[in-house]
């Protein structure tokens, strides 16, 4: 089975299918930065600016009883000592009445125990054997904000030595700006998702990030490889060459996306919740990579 | 071949004692797999960073107070240069946990200034008057539906405010009372001296209940200098209107006054009992943070993660299902694709699974979710160096070489690629192991030391298992390992 993928013809629409994805992107992240409640690039979860997240299951004999949001909320609201706390309170339930997700501004343990208790006389009984509850301090929030970032920065610049260190100049750069289209890609989705869907990004985002960007690299690396292996017994002109190369590595990308992409898949569809857009954002850049790294980095190459 | 030979025992030795470690060390599961709490400490400095010695006098208090609290299985660990972290397993609630080692305390026995009996006095009362409105407080939040019941309590606190000259800043009416309790007991505090006894002469605490009423009391022993360094103090206002005050982090917790018969030796006997009015609570949370010693700088709880018992061993079973699953639709694609090499990838992946548990279990790597996800991500990874390779084989079987050559020249011209292209990879893992948090460096460990692995079955195993597979003449077919409707050129 050949392929044959006319990257000479195409360079055009390649260069302009990922210039309208990374416009979009920008888009999203300054609507995000400049037009929406949490005035930032992306929407920043609990692990950044601190809060407390409770999710705990209710004991139902049979079908859970249908219960408003909003009554449960006045009636938390007159049982709780500091009633400034739960000015910002937010309260789901998913799976019939039967999960009820609780989020609220930072509270000491003490303050946590009196509202599940709380919540427990209006709702309950509540299964405390399937609680998740996370209180993170706004100090810690900010800290390990600072320490994704620095972590992100940190390695794409090991990154970008180890590409400049190990190819020529030209081939570092196209597969700098690869790696770089694809971040940006991805970070613009989970703008947009903050925007329409208020998808929350947590630390595990900025792992899924750095993730990528190994991943992302490392696909692109194969195919110069190729290309520069085939330059070197040049038989066709030097354009040929490059696309006979992607052609000839077709395969073992997207093969090699796909067995990746599967293990992910059976993370979102069997999982944990907690792992649900982790995995997202892991699938989404290696699609985004292995485009960018097929497509686009060799188009990139093609001389006029 | 005698040498592939050797290679195929020594990977049927690695699996016999992967097997046998997992047997004997079961691996380590993180809180989110088996349920229970984790609490992260950050300690307060003001100024500068913390030193290490400071770090591990922190580690050694806590780690006492853990201790005392009878907390079984509990894991203390320092996290970075600043932070702590306290695991408690299964359904113990972190509330009493956070009470206890958040506190400094730090005790001094101070002895009371001249002339301030009056003031002492007045302060003691409005303590009183306060406590009462504390116990209403409480009862008045069992019986909701009267709120004339919390306005008498809120006049009452608003007179107290105006004599003690002081406005509280909390918003709501019980943070008020115990804001203004805080503020009496320190008031109380400033009319005492220090003295030279402190919480450090302590040899051991305990407590006991009262005999006259319900309330439980604190028992202190001081070592030999401490106990003599008591008696002198006691000594010095036996028979005066001077009190002793017992202090705890700057608040007043007692205030006894020393009888005259002590006049001439003070208290001898190196005891004294502290008797504030304690719950068997509070009696126990004392006694535990005396026996810890205080904390060389204060800590504050800045993360608290519980997860039930029912919630972890599901996560489990969902992060089983996500693995198995993944490692069957993976296998299915490169037997699909691949044949007999897709076949040789699957027995590789096998090993490969059994390797990093076994690893996970040797070092020990505990298993959080994230880690687990690392490790599903990596069986992804793992048979890219296999595709790799087989691609190179099938292009080299189209060219018309015979299979051994082909296998042979798959494996050689791949090779530099596979470790390449695994360094970028690898790079992310070591700043995410650095740089991480907890949470994050367990994805980390579990996607790094899958990379490396993968470099060893993906490369050496599959190598040997193929060998062993093409001895026999059967398996020596081409069509095995190719598709058959694109094996025409």
């Amino acid at each position: 089975m050949k392929y044959n993928l006319e990257l000479i013809k195409n360079k055009g629409k390649i260069i302009g299918f990922s210039t309208v994805l990374i416009l979009l992107s920008l888009f999203g992240i300054l609507y995000s930065t400049f037009n929406t409640s949490y005035k930032k690039p992306i929407n920043l979860g609990m692990d950044f600016v601190g809060g407390n997240e409770l999710r705990i299951e209710r004991l139902c004999k049979e079908e859970c009883s249908n219960f408003s949001p909003d009554s449960v909320l006045e009636n938390l609201r007159e049982n709780s000592k500091n009633k400034n706390l739960l000015n910002n309170i937010k309260l789901q339930s998913q799976n019939n009445n039967k999960l009820i997700s609780i989020r609220t501004p930072y509270l000491s343990i003490e303050e946590s125990n009196n509202l599940i208790t709380n919540l427990d006389n209006i709702i309950g009984p509540l299964n405390y054997e399937s609680k998740d509850s996370r209180l993170i301090g706004p100090k810690l929030g900010k800290r390990l904000l600072t320490n994704c970032v620095t972590s992100l920065l940190v390695s794409l610049f090991a990154i970008s030595l180890y590409i400049t260190i190990r190819f020529d100049k030209k081939y570092a750069l196209f597969a700098l700006l690869a790696l770089f289209h694809d971040l940006l890609i991805v970070f613009g989705i989970f703008s947009w998702l903050g925007i329409i869907l208020s998808v929350e990004v947590n630390s595990l985002f900025a792992v899924s990030l750095l993730t990528i960007a190994g991943y992302s690299v490392n696909d692109t690396v194969v195919i110069f490889d190729r290309i520069r292996e085939n330059l070197k017994s040049k038989k066709e002109g030097y354009n040929e060459t490059i696309q006979l190369s992607v052609n000839e590595s077709f395969r073992r990308t997207t093969f090699t996306s796909i067995t990746t992409l599967i293990p992910l898949l059976s993370i979102i569809l069997f999982g944990s919740y907690s792992l649900f857009w982790f995995s997202l954002a892991l699938s989404l850049g290696i699609i985004v990579g292995s485009y960018s790294s097929i497509l686009l980095a060799p188009s990139l190459l093609l001389k006029d | 071949m005698k040498r592939r030979q050797g290679w195929l025992f020594f990977i049927i030795f690695l699996l016999t004692l992967s097997v046998y470690l997992l047997i004997n060390y079961p691996l380590q599961l993180g809180l989110d797999l088996q349920g229970g709490s984790q609490l992260t400490l950050q300690i307060i400095k003001e100024e500068g960073k913390v030193a290490r010695d400071e770090l591990e006098a922190v580690n050694s208090v806590i780690d006492k107070r853990v201790n005392n609290l009878g907390v079984s299985e509990s894991n203390l660990q320092t996290l970075g240069v600043d932070q702590l972290i306290l695991e408690l397993p299964g359904e113990q609630n972190p509330l009493v946990a956070s009470r206890v080692l958040g506190k400094t305390a730090l005790l001094e026995f101070r002895t009371q200034k001249e002339g301030t009996s009056t003031d002492l006095k007045t302060l003691q009362i409005q303590r009183l008057s306060i406590k009462e409105l504390i116990e209403q407080y409480a009862f008045a939040e069992k019986n909701p539906n009267d709120d004339n019941f919390l306005n008498i309590i809120q006049d009452n606190l608003n007179d107290i405010e105006q004599d003690l000259n002081y406005s509280s800043t909390s918003n709501d009416l019980y943070g008020k009372l115990i804001e203004i309790k805080k503020y009496v007991n320190k008031e109380i505090t400033n009319l005492f001296i220090k003295t030279n006894l402190s919480g450090k002469d302590l040899i051991n605490a305990g407590r006991r209940q009262e005999q006259t009423n319900s309330n439980w009391e604190v028992l202190l022993t001081f070592s030999n200098s401490g106990g003599e360094k008591f008696a002198e103090i006691t000594k010095s206002i036996a028979g005066t209107n001077q009190l002793l005050a017992i202090i705890l982090d700057g608040e007043s917790i007692s205030e006894a006054s020393v009888g005259n018969q002590f006049a001439s030796t003070g208290i001898t006997g190196g005891s004294a009992t502290i008797s504030g009015n304690f719950s068997a609570e509070n009696a126990r949370e004392l006694e535990v943070q005396l026996k810890g010693g205080s904390l060389p700088l204060p800590i504050e709880i800045v993360e608290t993660n519980t997860i039930g018992a029912l919630l972890g061993s599901k996560n489990i079973l969902k992060s089983l299902y996500a693995a198995i699953s993944g490692l069957i639709f993976v296998g299915i694609f490169m037997i699909f694709n691949y044949r007999i090499l897709g076949f040789v990838s699957v027995l590789s992946l096998i090993l490969y699974g059994f390797f990093n548990l076994a690893i996970y279990s040797l070092i020990p790597v505990t298993l959080t979710l994230p880690g687990i996800s690392g490790l599903i991500l990596s069986i992804g990874m793992a048979v890219d160096a296999n595709i790799l390779i087989f691609e190179r084989i099938r292009e080299e079987l189209y060219d018309g070489n015979t299979l051994t050559r082909s296998i042979d020249s798959g494996f050689q011209r791949a090779n530099s690629s596979i470790v390449d292209g695994h360094i970028t990879t690898l790079l992310s893992c070591f700043v995410l192991f650095l740089l991480g948090t907890n949470f994050v460096k367990g994805f980390a460990a579990t996607l790094g030391i899958g990379v490396l692995i993968s470099l060893f079955t993906s490369l050496n195993c599959s190598k040997t298992i193929l060998r062993f597979f093409t001895t026999y003449q059967s398996l020596r077919q081409k069509n095995l390992y190719l598709p058959r409707n694109n094996f025409s050129n």
